[in-house]
């Protein structure tokens, strides 16, 4: 058996590289994805918590049910305003988007 | 398997998982960027199956190996991605002070972990199936509905969003 400790590291590493990418990089398409590695991270605590953890039982894995849920819900509606985007402003570059910008 | 296989399967994944995760940050086409967080992903998958989230692990290759990655590709097609550069990248003040900030909540974070004092379980829980179903419709029935209702919105979000506007 895996000690828990070593999972919870994967998850905080994948955590904090998901993070960086999403504060430097200026792709909008890899700031969705960085953000996808931070919710799988999330998902890697919840599994083993759910599986080696000291009160181990189901509730983590149906929490991850729902966390997958919510990353494929929030892809496809990212996804859909960065075309929409695209097609007004002709640039998915993260600095050029500053209509709000006061 | 005894513990020492556990163990070094999980570090072979948790190896992959990483250097896919720093690849996402470091190629430079888009479409392999798309296709190392496709690899991660994978791991990660692999990882449920060693923790014996077994139905968790095939959700996963389904939902993110299979859907998200397709998804992540069409999105990259039809937006800009022969532009590799955007010309002058970020200062170099702010990558480095993005780099200290993460650098630190991941130190904090691990230092946090290895202090941790968890009682021990020698127990490995096996997640069936057929446990999640009756949880899902047994406690969290409402939660499953709400969800239910989260993909319907993202649905008709997602179609009015990308659609032409109309003349």
């Amino acid at each position: 058996m895996v000690p828990i400790e070593l999972v919870l590291a994967l998850g905080a590493i994948l955590f904090c590289i998901g993070l960086y990418g999403v504060l430097t990089r200026r792709h909008l398409v890899i700031v969705l994805v960085c953000i996808e590695l931070m919710l799988n991270s999330v998902n890697i605590n919840l599994v083993a918590f759910s599986s080696i953890g000291p009160f181990a039982n189901i509730t983590g894995q149906v929490f991850t049910l729902f966390v997958i849920t919510l990353a494929a819900a929030e892809a496809a509606v990212g996804l859909a305003i960065l075309i929409a985007l695209y097609r007004n402003r002709e640039s998915i570059d993260a600095i050029k988007q500053d209509l709000l910008r006061w | 398997m005894n513990i020492n296989t556990h163990i070094v399967f999980f570090l072979i994944l948790a190896v992959i998982a990483i250097v896919c995760a720093v690849l996402v940050l470091a190629l430079k086409k888009i479409s392999h960027r798309v296709l190392s967080m496709a690899f991660c992903f994978f791991a990660v998958a692999g990882l449920y199956f060693l923790l014996r989230a077994e139905f968790i692990g095939i959700i996963q290759i389904m939902v993110y190996v299979g859907a998200l990655s397709i998804l992540f590709v069409f999105g990259m097609m039809m937006t800009d991605h022969k532009n590799v550069g955007f010309g002058p990248e970020r200062k170099k003040v702010h990558k480095f002070l993005a780099f200290i900030g993460v650098g630190t909540l991941l130190g904090f974070m691990l230092y946090g972990i290895m202090g941790m004092n968890l009682p021990s379980n020698n127990e490995q829980f096996i997640g069936s199936a057929e446990a999640i179903g009756v949880e899902l419709y047994g406690n969290y029935v409402i939660a499953l509905q709400a969800a239910g209702i989260l993909l319907l919105a993202a649905l008709i979000g997602a179609i009015v969003l990308a659609r032409k506007e109309a003349e």
